[in-house]
C-alpha cells in the first residue's frame, strides 16, 4: 500500500478562485493570483498511472469536461501553498467517493489547496499565507491548515 | 415612529421574498438591501440575513459573505447593539463574522455550522426549535414564552454545529445555545435532530443577546396556509407558527 | 464567400437531408451551416417524427391563454386585485445526458425548464421531477449510481436557486437500467397582461439582440444530436463532452435580474421577446426568436462572451453552454437592460466573463447570417433553417400485451400487503425527496409527498392555489402503451382532484425507444393517440411538452413506452384544499371509482408473479366519479381523500393513515372490501356525511375507528408497524 496524492484542477475558469482572490484583496492582503485545487489523498495498491485512469474514471470527483489530474510527488504543500484538511477522522472511501469506490484504493482523505501568488508572480510571504489563513480559508472549529513559505 | 430593518440580499440569496413578506405581515417596516446598491446600511435599526447560499459557499458556507462589504456595517451595528438576526445561511454568515456565539475576535469564526450528520447530505424536514434560554435573555426571543416550540423547516446541506469540545463548553456555560430541536410535544431526543448537530442545537445568541442565529426557516411555516394541521375557518393569510418569532424579533426592533 | 468544409463533419443529417440542404443552397454547406442544421434539424429541436401524430393532441379550450410553440404554455388560474393571473408549465426530459454524467445531466434539467418558464416574463415558482431508474438493488450498479447523482445534481440545482420541488415520482425498473429518465416539470406565475413572448414582436427590425448569461465554452457541443441517438455504454466517455456544466449560483442571479428587468419593461410599457438558449445554443435560439416574429437575422460570433479564446465559429454558434437567454430589444432600452445585469446584478464577479452583451440585429431580410473575424460563415434562408421538417417513418400498430388472464386471485392480505407497502414502487419517497428543498419560497399549502399533489399559494396576498401532479406507469407501459398513456392522464388528473383542485390542463413528456423501428415508433404514435383521446373525454388540453426518443441501447433494448403527464391544477380560495390524512373516527370510507377490477401492471401482480389485462377505461364512470369527489369537497363533507394508485385502496388507506399518524392523530379504520389490493383506479374518500354523496357512484367499504389499527376483512395490521415497512425501503439507496 503506498499513499498517494492526487490534485484535480478546474480547466474551466474557477470562480471559487477568483471570489477568494477578491475577499483577500478586501482583506488589504498582497495577492495578485489565486489557484485552488482539490488534493486527495489515497492509499493505493498500484502504479501512478493505474491510479490516475482509474480516478479519472470515477464521475464522482472528476468530470473530464471540468477537471485535469495531476498525481503529486510529495505529499504536503509547496512554497506559496495551502492545504486546508477536515479536522477529525476521514477514512471512509465511501463517504467521499458518493458511495463509489476506486479499485485498489484503501482509504481515501481530501483538502482544499490554496496556491497563492503575490506581485510579479512570487509565491506568497509566509505572512500573507499566515493571515489568509487566519482570516478566511481555515475555519479552525472545522478546519486544519497547513501552508510552505520560504 | 417604526424602525427600519435591512433584509440583505448577497449574490445567491434565495429566500429574501418570504423573509421580508413576512416581516411586514408582522408590523415590521422592512426593505431588501442588494449588495451592489448597498450605499450605507448605517440608516437602518436592525439587519436581517435570509436564507440561501451567498457567494454560492465558495471557501465555506457564510466564509465570503462574512467579508462582504455588507458586513462592515452589521458587524459594526452588532457592536453598537442593533438588532442582527440570521436564518440558515444567514446564521452561517453570523458565524463566520465572528458574531455568533461571539467567543472571539470579529471574523475570527470558534464554531460552524457544517456537514449534515451522519450522512453529509442536504436534507428538508419539517421541524419544532424549542427556545433554550430564557425567552429575555435574548432580545430577539424577548416576546415568546418559556421553552416555546416554533415550527419551521431545516433545509440545509450544513447545519451541525460542530466546535473543538472546549468551545461547546463555552457555548453551554455562557448560555449561548438559543434553541434546540424537538418533537411537536416538546420532546427532545436524537431523533429530532435533523442533521446531527452538537447539542442538539438549532440556533445561537451572542453574550449581549442582539444577535441570533438559526438554521431552521420560520418563514416557511409562517402562515396559516403553510400548516398542514391548520384549523377549520381561520384566515388562511394570517400570519401564525414561526412568525410566532419574527413577531418577537419586530416588537423588539420597535422597542415594545 | 461561405467556405464549404474540407470534409464531412461529424454530423447526424442523413444523406437526404445533406442532399436537401446543399439543394437549397446551390452550393456546399459551410462547417457552421453543417452543425446548424445538424442541432436545428435534429429530432430534439424539430419534433421531425413526432410532430405529425402531435398535432393530433388537443392544444387549446377555455383555460389555455397559450398552447404549445413557445419555451412554456400558460394556463388561466384566475384573477386577484383585479388582474388575471396565469400558470406558465413547461415539461422536458433530460434523459441521456443523465444516463451517461447524472449529477450535471440532471442539474443542468433543472435549469434549462426553470428558463423556459422564466422567459415568457414569469416568477418561477416550483419544479417538478418524474423519474425512472434501472434496479437500484446492486451496490456498485450504474443503475444505483444514476439515481443517487441524478437526484443529488436535482437537489443541487433547486435548492440553490430557491425554487420549491413540489411534487414528482420515481420508478425502479429493469427496463431502464440502460437508459435513466430525468423528466422535469416547471412552473411559473404571471399576470396575463404581462406575458413576454419568445419571438420578436412587431415592428423589431433592426432592434439589438442582447445574449445574458454564461460566458460561451465549449461544453455541451453537439447536445441536440447527441440527445436524438441511441446510448452504449461504449460511447460513454466520448459523450461526456455533450454533458454542460450547471452553474444554479449564476442562474439564481440571472433569475433575480430578469425579474428586475421585467419589472424596467413594464414601467417603460415596451413589449419585447425573450427565450432561453436551449438546443441549438446561440444559432438555434437567435433564429426562432426572429422567425417567429417573421424577421431573420445578423450576428457577429466575435460579440460573444467567450470562456476561451479561439473557440471555432460552429463551437460558439451552436454550443449549448448552460445558463444563456437571449432579449430581442429595441435600441434605446439596451443599455438600461444591460446595466441591470452588469452593474446592478454584477454578473461579470458572479461567473467568469458571464455579462450581458449585444450579439446581433433583428433584420428585415428573411436571411439568418453569421460573421466571424470579418468573415460570413453562415447565410441561409432563415424559414429553410427554421421550417418544419416531417419525417414519414414506417410504424406498425401497437401490440396490446393481453394475457388474458381475467380471474382475480385469492389474496393472503396479511402475508402480501406489507410485501406491496415494501415495494421499490410504493415505498415510501421521502428519502429521495427529502434531499431537495421543498418549502423555499414559504408558499406550501400541500408540499412535496404531503398528498397526491403539490399545491401552492403562489399571489402573496391572495388566496389563489396550484397544485401540480404527475403520473405514468411503465408497469402499464410494458403491457400496452396506448392505455398507460390514457390511464397516465386519468392518474394526474385524479390526482389533482384528490387535493380539491381544479384540473386546468396538462403537460405530457414523450419517453420512448428508436423512431426508426416500427415497432417503437408504433408504440409512440398509440401513446399520443392514448393522451389525446383521455384528454378530449375529460375535457382538457395539453399545453406544453416534449419527445424524448431513441431511449434504447445499441442491443436493442428499449424503454418501457412512457407517456408521462403532468397535471396543472387551480384553487380559488385555498383554503379549500382537502388537508393529509384521516381525520376523526366513526366517519365513512367510500369507494369512489370504476367498478372495473383487474390486476394486470399491478404491483399486486408482480408480487403474486401473475398476469393480467389493464383495467377497462370508463369515461363515463370518471366524470361521475370526479363530480362525486367535488361535490364532497364543496359540500364540506370531504375529510380526507387519496387517489387510488400503485398498491390499491388498501395502499391509499394506509397513506390516510400515516398522514394522520404523522399530526399526532391516533386513527386507523375498518375495510371491508374483497379485492383491496387491486389498482383499479379511483377515489378512497373520509366522509362526514355520507348521505351527501351520491351513493349510485359510490360505495361505502370501511369505518375510521379510534385507534392506529388497519381492520382489513379480519385481518388486523399495526399502523405503526406498517409505516415502518413502509418508509424504510429506500433509505438504502438514499441513506
Amino acid at each position: 500500500m503506498t499513499e498517494r496524492t492526487v490534485a484535480i484542477e478546474l480547466k474551466i475558469p474557477d470562480n471559487e478562485a477568483y471570489t477568494a482572490l477578491t475577499a483577500l484583496q478586501r482583506m488589504d492582503l498582497d495577492v495578485d493570483r489565486v489557484e485552488r485545487s482539490e488534493i486527495w489523498h489515497l492509499d493505493d495498491a498500484g502504479d501512478p498511472a493505474t491510479l490516475a485512469a482509474r480516478v479519472e474514471a470515477n464521475a464522482a470527483i472528476f468530470n473530464p469536461n471540468k477537471h485535469r489530474l495531476r498525481v503529486l510527488d510529495g505529499h504536503a504543500p509547496r512554497v506559496g501553498e495551502i492545504w486546508i484538511d477536515e479536522a477529525g477522522e476521514h477514512d471512509e472511501v465511501r463517504e467521499h467517493l458518493g458511495g463509489a469506490t476506486i479499485a485498489g484504493v484503501s482509504r481515501a482523505s481530501r483538502s482544499v489547496g490554496w496556491r497563492l501568488y503575490g506581485p510579479a508572480g512570487a509565491p506568497a510571504s509566509g505572512d500573507t499565507l499566515a493571515r489568509a489563513v487566519e482570516g478566511l480559508l481555515c475555519n479552525p472549529a472545522i478546519e486544519k491548515a497547513r501552508y510552505e513559505s520560504e | 415612529m417604526k424602525r427600519r430593518i435591512a433584509v440583505l440580499v448577497f449574490p445567491g440569496t434565495n429566500s429574501e421574498d418570504e423573509t421580508l413578506r413576512l416581516l411586514r405581515d408582522c408590523g415590521g417596516e422592512a426593505e431588501l438591501v442588494h449588495w451592489s446598491r448597498a450605499q450605507r446600511l448605517t440608516d437602518y435599526d436592525a439587519y436581517v440575513l435570509p436564507g440561501g447560499f451567498a457567494y454560492e459557499d465558495r471557501i465555506r458556507a457564510g466564509a465570503v459573505s462574512a467579508h462582504d462589504r455588507m458586513m462592515d456595517d452589521v458587524i459594526a451595528g452588532a457592536i453598537s447593539g442593533k438588532l442582527v438576526f440570521g436564518i440558515c445561511n444567514g446564521a452561517q454568515i453570523l458565524l463566520e463574522a465572528g458574531l455568533v456565539p461571539g467567543t472571539g475576535p470579529v471574523r475570527r469564526p470558534t464554531a460552524a455550522f457544517t456537514d449534515n450528520g451522519p450522512v453529509p447530505h442536504f436534507v428538508c424536514r419539517h421541524v419544532y426549535m424549542k427556545l433554550a434560554i430564557d425567552p429575555s435573555r435574548c432580545a430577539i426571543t424577548a416576546a415568546l414564552p418559556n421553552d416555546a416550540a416554533i415550527p419551521a423547516y431545516a433545509a440545509h446541506g450544513e447545519g451541525r454545529l460542530a466546535a473543538s469540545p472546549e468551545r461547546l463548553q463555552e457555548i453551554v456555560a455562557g448560555d449561548h445555545l438559543a434553541f434546540v430541536y424537538a418533537h411537536r410535544d416538546g420532546r427532545i431526543d436524537a431523533a429530532a435532530v435533523p442533521n446531527g448537530s452538537a447539542l442538539g442545537c438549532a440556533g445561537l445568541v451572542n453574550r449581549e443577546g442582539n444577535v441570533l442565529a438559526i438554521m431552521p426557516h420560520p418563514e416557511r411555516d409562517g402562515w396559516n396556509f403553510n400548516h398542514l394541521d391548520r384549523q377549520e375557518g381561520n384566515d388562511v393569510l394570517a400570519p401564525s407558527g414561526g412568525a410566532a418569532l419574527f413577531r418577537s424579533f419586530v416588537d423588539a426592533v420597535n422597542g415594545r | 464567400m461561405v467556405n464549404p468544409p474540407a470534409s464531412r463533419p461529424n454530423v447526424a443529417l442523413s444523406d437526404d437531408e445533406l442532399r436537401a440542404i446543399a439543394q437549397h443552397l446551390r452550393r456546399e454547406p459551410s462547417t457552421v451551416e453543417l452543425h446548424a442544421f445538424d442541432a436545428q434539424w435534429s429530432e430534439h429541436c424539430s419534433y421531425k417524427s413526432s410532430r405529425r401524430h402531435l398535432k393530433k393532441l388537443p392544444v387549446s379550450g377555455a383555460n389555455v391563454v397559450l398552447g404549445p410553440g413557445e419555451d412554456s404554455g400558460i394556463l388561466h388560474l384566475g384573477e386577484h386585485d383585479g388582474e388575471r393571473y396565469g400558470v406558465v408549465v413547461a415539461h422536458e426530459s433530460h434523459n441521456h445526458p443523465s444516463q451517461v454524467v447524472p449529477f450535471e445531466g440532471a442539474a443542468t434539467g433543472i435549469g434549462g425548464i426553470v428558463r423556459d418558464v422564466l422567459c415568457m416574463g414569469a416568477q418561477v415558482i416550483a419544479v417538478a421531477d418524474p423519474l425512472r431508474f434501472g434496479r437500484v438493488e446492486r451496490p456498485h450498479s450504474h443503475a444505483r449510481y444514476v439515481a443517487r447523482s441524478a437526484v443529488d445534481g436535482i437537489g443541487a440545482y433547486g435548492n440553490a436557486i430557491g425554487v420549491p420541488n413540489l411534487a414528482g415520482d420515481a420508478y425502479f425498473d429493469e427496463g431502464f437500467d440502460d437508459n435513466c429518465l430525468v423528466n422535469v416539470v416547471a412552473l411559473g406565475i404571471v399576470k396575463e397582461s404581462e406575458i413576454v413572448h419568445s419571438h420578436a414582436p412587431p415592428g423589431a427590425d433592426g432592434w439589438d439582440i442582447v445574449l445574458v448569461g454564461k460566458a460561451t465554452d465549449p461544453s455541451g457541443f453537439g447536445g441536440a444530436s447527441f440527445s436524438s441517438v441511441t446510448l452504449d455504454s461504449s460511447d460513454a466517455e466520448s459523450n461526456k463532452g455533450a454533458v454542460q456544466v450547471p452553474d444554479p449560483f449564476l442562474e439564481n442571479v440571472l433569475m433575480r435580474a430578469s425579474y428586475r428587468v421585467f419589472a424596467m419593461l413594464r414601467e417603460r410599457g415596451v413589449v419585447a421577446g425573450f427565450k432561453d438558449l436551449g438546443a441549438g445554443g446561440i444559432m438555434g435560439c437567435s433564429a426562432e426568436i426572429v422567425a417567429g416574429g417573421g424577421y431573420g437575422a445578423d450576428l457577429n460570433l466575435d460579440d460573444v462572451n467567450v470562456a476561451v479564446d479561439g473557440l471555432p465559429p460552429e463551437v460558439i454558434a451552436v454550443g449549448e453552454t448552460q445558463e444563456r437567454l437571449l432579449w430581442v430589444l429595441p435600441p434605446e432600452l439596451t443599455a438600461s437592460v444591460v446595466g441591470i445585469y452588469n452593474d446592478e446584478f454584477t454578473l461579470p464577479h458572479v461567473a467568469y466573463n458571464a455579462r450581458a452583451t449585444v450579439v446581433g440585429r433583428v433584420t428585415q431580410e428573411k436571411r439568418y447570417v453569421l460573421r466571424h473575424r470579418g468573415a460570413i460563415v453562415m447565410d441561409v434562408d432563415i424559414e429553410f433553417l427554421t421550417g418544419r421538417i416531417d419525417d414519414e417513418l414506417s410504424y406498425v400498430e401497437a401490440i396490446r400485451h393481453d394475457p388474458g388472464h381475467r380471474e382475480l386471485p385469492a389474496v393472503d392480505v396479511e402475508d402480501v400487503f406489507p410485501k406491496i407497502l415494501a415495494h421499490r414502487d410504493v415505498c415510501s419517497r421521502e428519502p429521495l425527496y427529502r434531499r431537495y428543498d421543498w418549502a423555499v419560497r414559504g408558499t406550501t399549502v400541500l408540499p412535496r409527498g404531503a398528498a397526491d399533489a403539490g399545491v401552492l399559494a403562489p399571489v402573496p396576498g391572495s388566496t389563489l392555489g396550484v397544485a401540480l401532479s404527475v403520473a405514468g406507469n411503465p408497469r402499464y407501459g410494458r403491457i400496452d402503451a396506448r392505455a398507460a398513456a390514457e390511464l397516465a392522464v386519468l392518474e394526474a388528473v385524479r390526482r389533482a382532484i384528490a387535493t380539491g383542485a381544479r384540473p386546468l390542463g396538462l403537460t405530457d413528456c414523450l419517453n420512448f425507444g428508436n423512431p426508426h423501428k416500427p415497432e417503437r415508433y408504433g408504440e409512440l404514435i398509440a401513446a399520443i393517440d392514448g393522451l389525446g383521446h383521455a384528454a378530449r373525454e375529460l375535457g382538457l388540453a395539453f399545453v406544453s411538452g416534449n419527445v424524448s426518443l431513441y431511449n434504447e441501447s445499441k442491443s436493442g433494448a428499449a424503454i418501457p413506452p412512457s407517456a408521462i403527464v403532468a397535471c396543472v391544477g387551480g384553487f380559488r380560495d385555498v383554503s379549500r384544499v382537502v388537508t393529509p390524512g384521516l381525520k376523526r373516527a366513526g366517519s365513512a370510507l367510500l369507494w369512489v371509482g370504476s367498478r372495473e377490477l383487474a390486476v394486470g401492471g399491478s404491483v399486486l401482480a408482480e408480487v403474486l408473479g401473475i398476469d393480467g389485462p389493464l383495467p377497462e377505461i370508463s369515461y363515463d364512470s370518471e366524470r361521475a366519479a370526479i363530480a362525486i369527489v367535488e361535490t364532497a369537497i364543496s359540500a364540506g363533507v370531504m375529510l380526507s381523500c387519496r387517489a387510488i394508485s400503485d398498491g390499491g385502496m388498501l395502499t391509499a388507506l394506509a397513506r390516510l393513515a400515516f398522514d394522520a399518524r404523522n399530526a399526532g392523530r391516533r386513527l386507523g379504520a375498518e375495510l371491508d372490501f374483497g379485492n383491496p389490493l387491486c389498482e383499479a383506479g379511483g377515489f378512497l374518500c373520509e366522509v362526514s356525511d355520507e348521505g351527501l354523496v351520491d351513493v349510485s357512484g359510490s360505495l361505502k367499504v370501511g369505518t375510521t375507528i379510534g385507534e392506529p389499527r388497519l381492520v382489513v376483512n379480519g385481518t388486523s395490521f399495526d399502523v405503526a408497524a406498517l409505516y415502518d415497512v413502509w418508509s424504510k425501503p429506500l433509505t438504502e439507496i438514499y441513506p
